[in-house]
C-alpha cells in the first residue's frame, strides 16, 4: 500500500481527522497528505513547523529527562486538535494531523502509530 | 537537481506518493493530458501568500518567471520563448493595464498537451508589503477559471483552514480559575501539577518531589516554555494546551496549559481523552 492509500485509510476510519499528512521533519516537508480539509502549501509548511516546534526544547528536554524521548504530541486549540507523531525508528518521519474535538484520541493515536511505522518500514 | 533534493525525491518515489518532480527539483503541476494547465499555473500562484519567485517551464520550451506575493502577481522577471513578453518585463509592478498581456504570457507558457513545471525560489525584490500587483483571482476571472473548483483534483474539499488555529474564546471568569478547574477536570491521571502566574498562581497538587521538580524547571525555563507555546498558538499569549509523551497512551506524559497563567503537570497513562474534554470544558 502506498503512502497516499495508507493516509486515506486513516481518514476513512476516522472521519473526524480532517487532515493526515506524512512529513519529513528534517527537511521540513510534507510529503503526502489526505483528508477532506483543503490546504495550501503554506498551511502544510506551517503544520510541519508546528510539529517541529512541538518536539523542541524546553519541553523536549523535560520529557527526555523525566520519561524518555517524546514521540507524540497533542496540541489542543479552540477549534481543532493537532496530533503529531514521530516514528520510533526514523525520528524524522512524522504524521501531522488536524482533527475535530470529537475524535477518540486514544484510538486515533494507536491507529496512526501503526500507520506511521508501516509507512516508515515500507517506504 | 541539488543534493538536498535528491533524498526527498527518492523518498517520495519509494512512498509511491503522487507528487512528481522533474529535473532541477521542479514540481510538475500539469501533465501532458491535463485539461487545463492555465488553471494549475494560476492555482500555484494563488497558493502563495509569502513573497516568492515562481518559474514556470513548459515541456514545449517556453519559460515564465513571476514574482508573486499575497495571491498577487507583482511582476514578470524573466521570459523565454514568449512573444510580447517585453511589454511586461520592464514593469516594476504590474497594473491593470498589463493584465491582458500577462494573460497571453500565461496561456502561452501553460499550453495544452505539454507538461508544466514550477520551481519556487526567493522573491527577486520587495514583496513584503503588498498592496499592488494583479490579483490572481482577477486573472482567473478573466479566463473563466474557478480557482476553488478542485473537483477534478479532489472531489471532497472543505474550507481552507486558517494558517493559525483560532484563538480560544475564554471569558474572564474562566481565566480567573480556569487552570485549577482544568486540572481537576483531568482527574487522577494528572499525577502532579502546579500553576505559575494568573489567579491560580502557586496552586499545586501531587507528590512533593514531582511538584518540586516541575517548579525547578519552570523557574529556569518559563520564558522558553512561553515562547514554545507561542509557536503553536494562534497568537502570542493565547490559550493553548499541549500534551507531550513517548506514546501518549501509556507511560507518562507532560501536560502544559496556558490560560492566563501557566500549568505544568505530569499525566500517567492514557490521559488524552480526559485532557481534551477538560480543555474544552474551560473554553467557552
Amino acid at each position: 500500500m502506498g503512502v497516499t492509500e495508507s493516509l486515506g485509510a486513516v481518514t476513512k476510519a476516522f472521519p473526524q481527522a480532517r487532515l493526515v499528512a506524512f512529513a519529513d521533519l528534517s527537511s521540513r516537508m510534507i510529503l503526502s497528505s489526505a483528508g477532506s480539509l483543503a490546504t495550501t502549501q503554506e498551511h502544510l509548511d506551517r503544520l510541519c513547523d508546528q510539529a517541529r516546534a512541538s518536539f523542541d526544547d524546553p519541553l523536549f528536554s523535560l520529557s527526555v529527562e523525566a520519561f524518555g524521548e517524546p514521540r507524540g504530541a497533542v496540541v489542543m486549540g479552540a477549534d481543532a486538535v493537532r496530533v503529531f507523531l514521530r516514528s520510533d525508528t526514523e525520528p524524522s518521519d512524522a504524521l501531522c494531523c488536524i482533527c475535530d474535538h470529537s475524535i477518540d484520541l486514544a484510538a486515533f493515536v494507536a491507529k496512526i502509530r501503526d500507520t506511521l511505522e508501516s509507512i516508515t518500514h515500507g517506504g | 537537481m541539488n543534493k538536498a533534493t535528491l533524498p526527498i525525491v527518492a523518498r517520495l518515489r519509494s512512498l509511491q506518493a503522487d507528487v512528481r518532480f522533474a529535473a532541477g527539483g521542479a514540481r510538475v503541476i500539469a501533465e501532458a493530458d491535463d485539461r487545463n494547465p492555465v488553471a494549475q499555473l494560476l492555482r500555484a500562484a494563488n497558493e502563495t501568500m509569502l513573497g516568492r519567485s515562481l518559474q514556470f517551464d513548459s515541456a514545449a520550451g517556453p519559460s515564465l518567471t513571476l514574482d508573486v506575493a499575497g495571491r498577487r502577481v507583482l511582476r514578470v522577471t524573466a521570459a523565454l520563448g514568449l512573444a510580447g513578453a517585453e511589454n511586461c518585463l520592464g514593469v516594476e509592478v504590474l497594473e491593470d493595464e498589463h493584465k491582458d498581456e500577462l494573460i497571453k504570457l500565461v496561456q502561452a507558457v501553460a499550453a495544452p498537451r505539454y507538461e508544466l513545471r514550477v520551481t519556487s525560489g526567493p522573491i527577486g525584490r520587495g514583496g513584503e508589503e503588498v498592496s499592488v500587483g494583479l490579483p490572481v483571482a482577477l486573472l482567473a476571472d478573466l479566463v473563466l477559471i474557478d480557482l476553488n473548483d478542485l473537483a477534478a483534483d479532489d472531489p471532497v474539499e472543505e474550507e481552507v483552514p486558517p494558517l493559525e488555529p483560532a484563538t480560544a474564546r475564554v471569558s474572564g471568569a474562566a481565566l480567573d480559575a480556569g487552570l485549577t478547574r482544568f486540572a481537576e477536570a483531568v482527574g487522577p491521571e494528572l499525577l502532579a501539577w502546579l500553576v505559575v502566574g494568573g489567579e491560580d498562581d502557586g496552586r499545586t497538587s501531587g507528590p512533593d518531589e514531582m511538584v518540586s521538580h516541575l517548579q525547578g524547571f519552570l523557574a529556569d525555563e518559563r520564558e522558553a516554555v512561553e515562547h514554545q507555546l507561542d509557536m503553536l498558538a494562534a497568537e502570542p499569549g493565547a490559550p493553548i494546551c499541549v500534551m507531550l509523551g513517548a506514546t501518549l497512551i501509556e507511560g507518562h506524559s507532560i501536560l502544559v496549559a496556558r490560560l492566563g497563567g501557566l500549568l505544568l503537570g505530569v499525566v500517567e497513562g492514557e490521559g488524552t481523552g480526559t485532557a481534551l474534554a477538560a480543555w474544552r470544558g474551560v473554553l467557552i
